[in-house]
C-alpha cells in the first residue's frame, strides 16, 4: 500500500501523473503574467485618475464631499502601494536570479 | 468584502453626519427666526438615517463567486438619509407687542429650538464623524499592515 503511493508520488513528481497530467491539460492557456501585470497597472491607473478626477471636482466645485476626495486618494494611494510591493517582489526575484553562479 | 467596502461604508457615514452637521447649522442660525415660507416660525430639522444594502450592479449573468460577495455584502450596511423631518413641538410664545410678527395679544411665536440640545446634537454629529473617519484610517492601515507581510 505504501510502495503505491510513493510510485504515485513519483509519477506526479515526473509530471506522469493523471492528477498533473489533467491539470496541465486544463491549464493550457493560462493567462500570461504579463497580462495579469498589465491589468492590475491599468487597474491602479483607472483608480488614479478617479482621484485625479475627484479632486477636480473638489476644485471646481462640482464635489461638495471633502470626504469622498480623500477617500478617492487613499484608495489610489493605497492601491499603488500594492503595486509597488508587487514591483519590488519581481525586481528582488530578478535580482536573485541573476545573482546565480555560471 | 473587500477593502474598498469599508471605505465606501464609511463615507456614506460621513455623508449623513455631514448633513446632520448642515441641520444643526440651520437650527442654531433659526433660533430666532419668526418668519418662513411656510407661514409661522422656524421648525428645528432632524435627519433620518435608514441602514441600506449597498447599491450593486446587477450583472446579467452573475458568476457564483459574484453572487456569493452579493450575499455577504448584504449584511454590510451604508446609511442613507432617508428623509428630513420637523419637530413637531410647538412654537414658543414670547410676549413682544413691539415685534412685528405679534399677534393681537402681544405674544410672537418664537421657535422652539433648545441651545444645550442643539450643542449637544453638535457634539454627537461631530464625535460621530471623527468615529467614521478613525474607521477609514484603521481600515487603510489594514490594508498598509498587509502589504508589510512582503517586506
Amino acid at each position: 500500500m505504501n510502495e503505491v503511493t510513493f510510485t504515485k508520488g513519483l509519477e506526479s513528481l515526473n509530471g506522469n501523473g493523471p492528477d498533473i497530467a489533467a491539470r496541465t491539460k486544463k491549464a493550457q492557456n493560462p493567462e500570461s503574467f504579463g497580462n495579469m501585470l498589465a491589468r492590475s497597472l491599468n487597474d491602479v491607473n483607472q483608480l488614479k485618475l478617479e482621484a485625479g478626477e475627484a479632486v477636480e471636482n473638489l476644485a471646481a466645485g462640482k464635489q461638495k464631499d471633502i470626504h469622498a476626495t480623500m477617500i478617492a486618494l487613499e484608495k489610489a494611494d493605497v492601491a499603488f502601494q500594492l503595486l509597488m510591493q508587487v514591483r519590488n517582489k519581481i525586481i528582488s526575484a530578478y535580482e536573485t536570479v541573476m545573482r546565480t553562479q555560471v | 468584502m473587500d477593502f474598498f467596502d469599508a471605505l465606501h461604508v464609511s463615507s456614506s457615514g460621513l455623508s449623513a453626519q455631514r448633513l446632520r452637521m448642515n441641520l444643526i447649522s440651520a437650527n442654531l442660525a433659526n433660533m430666532n427666526t419668526t418668519r418662513t415660507k411656510a407661514g409661522g416660525p422656524y421648525r428645528r430639522k432632524d435627519p433620518v438615517f435608514a441602514a441600506l444594502a449597498p447599491s450593486r450592479s446587477q450583472s446579467h449573468e452573475a458568476s457564483f463567486r459574484e453572487m456569493l460577495g452579493n450575499r455577504q455584502k448584504e449584511h454590510l450596511k451604508e446609511v442613507a438619509v432617508v428623509g428630513i423631518v420637523e419637530d413637531s413641538r410647538p412654537p414658543i410664545k414670547k410676549y413682544d407687542p413691539m415685534h412685528p410678527d405679534a399677534d393681537g395679544n402681544g405674544y410672537v411665536a418664537m421657535p422652539n429650538i433648545n441651545l444645550m440640545e442643539e450643542m449637544v446634537n453638535m457634539i454627537s454629529a461631530t464625535r460621530s464623524y471623527e468615529a467614521s473617519v478613525t474607521a477609514i484610517k484603521s481600515a487603510k492601515d489594514m490594508a498598509l499592515k498587509a502589504l508589510e507581510i512582503g517586506q
